[in-house]
């Protein structure tokens, strides 16, 4: 499959986006993400399971680190992520909605 | 407060959510799941475990909804389908516009079929199609007014809210009601055309000029007197302000209810017209067909909404109005005398709900990682991909 590029991220994309580049090869986890980016966590799944499924980002199970908590999915970017989110850090932020929607169209 | 029970109420929204989740990302759901264990706050863990559900609700639909709805029936190469459905997801879903007028032109058949079914005098199917005909022309030349420029949805708005309430002040009075004009020898209710995109546009862009505009719609509504159309103002506005509160949204919803009580404080005794009130209970008296008909006509009208909503998030608020709107004015309709719109013999309800369209996002932007044309799509991708609501676009 030929890999994606990206087009007008959302503003929440770009947090995440941020936040997985700046933690480097580090695994971060599912509410540390909703935490730091500040988006809700019916927003940040879907956007990790399309970059998961796109090839920008790697899952994997860690096993609990004490007894008695459960394992945990951890999450950083690919290779490939690492440069959408070079290219992603500098485009110009997205026009938003409410100013594209000002002449009804 | 002992959090344990709340968090025994996180765990269990968690199980919820995997037990809805496409079998796919269950596994995602697994992995929300253990976050919830991990949050320490009871109350966080919550509102985190109800927005794996939210999300798990919107991956329910596509999966086990919209995604056999697409499917066509019987075709042999599955590669192939599911490419042809990229295209479909590609070229339609993402253009609320577009299916907006698909669901308005089946939703305005479906109101043929249930008027032939009936025995409605041609010239009322007439009627209906060349509404049809008006409405698209209509919305045409708005959309490309708007293109050029020309047209700020503000003041747009606010000559839509005066020519509203003129229409209420100097508009044909019948049975204490003033909602008419005449156009041609043709009887219109500007307020089935006017209100919808006022409410949606407002829905799109708030500020001074389009609050103001919402403020004088529910006046004139208040006015004329209409519940179904200030109803569904209040409700649509309400929405709003739940979805995204601010200081214009609040004012408008302020407004808007305060001419909702006033429409339910005055007398309201319109007679129910043939082929055009309460037709959701009686066309089922005419013919079971019939009343699918007008059901499924209702239904494809709240289609746009309910798609817009699942493919994009960021505007979720500008479809939950189109939605609740146009949804009330349904309500409405089988619980008084008031027209149902498309569906029933009326063109006012069918050029509106096709203005109305000019007012939802031309194209969804949902939060995704677009992706350019693929030389080798797998199956499995494919799957994945449109179970997740991805989208391929050139």
């Amino acid at each position: 499959m030929i890999m994606s590029r990206n087009r007008a991220l959302s503003p929440a994309a770009r947090k995440i986006f941020a936040f997985l580049a700046g933690n480097g090869q580090a695994w971060s986890h599912g509410y540390e993400l909703c935490r730091q980016a500040k988006v809700k966590s019916g927003t940040l799944y879907p956007l990790l399971i399309r970059l998961e499924a796109q090839g920008y980002l790697e899952a994997e199970w860690q096993p609990p680190t004490e007894p008695g908590r459960p394992p945990r999915h951890a999450y950083r970017l690919t290779e490939a992520g690492h440069r959408l989110a070079s290219e992603v850090a500098a485009q110009p932020l997205p026009i938003q909605p409410q100013t594209r929607s000002e002449s009804f169209a | 407060v002992n959090p344990a029970p709340i968090k025994h109420f996180a765990r269990v929204i968690a199980l919820l959510a995997i037990r809805i989740m496409p079998p796919e990302i269950r596994q995602w759901g697994i992995a929300m799941r253990y976050e919830v264990e991990i949050i320490e706050r009871a109350d966080r863990a919550v509102m985190f475990a109800f927005g794996c559900l939210a999300f798990a609700c919107r991956q329910a639909l596509i999966f086990y909804v919209l995604r056999p709805a697409l499917l066509t029936v019987g075709a042999t190469s599955f590669t192939i389908q599911e490419a042809s459905m990229m295209n479909l997801q590609n070229n339609l879903l993402q253009h609320p516009q577009r299916i907006g007028a698909i669901c308005g032109i089946l939703a305005t058949g479906l109101g043929l079929v249930y008027m032939g079914i009936a025995g409605a005098p041609v010239s009322y199917l007439a009627m209906n199609i060349s509404a049809l005909l008006i409405g698209f022309l209509l919305a045409g030349i708005v959309a490309l007014i708007a293109r050029s420029g020309q047209l700020r949805a503000g003041t747009a708005s606010l000559a839509l809210g005066t020519i509203l309430l003129l229409t209420s002040l100097f508009g044909i009075e019948a049975g204490g009601a003033t909602r008419w004009i005449s156009l041609g020898g043709v009887a219109l209710q500007p307020g089935l055309i006017i209100l919808p995109v006022v409410a949606i546009s407002f829905a799109a862009c708030r500020d001074a000029l389009s609050t103001a505009s919402l403020i004088l719609a529910s006046l004139a509504v208040a006015i004329q007197p209409d519940r179904a159309m200030s109803g569904a103002l209040a409700a649509g506005m309400l929405t709003l302000t739940l979805i995204k509160p601010d200081r214009h949204s609040l004012i408008a919803t302020g407004a808007a209810s305060c001419g909702f009580m006033a429409t339910m404080l005055q007398v309201d005794i319109q007679p129910a017209m043939p082929y055009v009130d309460q037709i959701l209970y009686s066309s089922f008296d005419v013919h079971p067909l019939a009343g699918m008909a007008v059901l499924a006509g209702a239904s494809l009208m709240i289609l746009p909404s309910v798609i817009g909503r699942l493919y994009d998030s960021d505007q979720q608020h500008i479809f939950a109005v189109f939605g609740v709107v146009w949804l009330s004015i349904i309500v409405a309709a089988a619980l008084g005398n008031y027209p149902t719109p498309l569906v029933g013999y009326g063109g006012s309800a069918i050029i509106g709900y096709f203005v109305s369209l000019i007012a939802l996002p031309k194209r969804a932007s949902p939060e995704r990682l677009d992706t350019r044309e693929t030389a080798v799509i797998t199956k499995e991708r494919d799957q994945h991909n449109l179970c997740l609501g991805l989208s391929y676009s050139n």
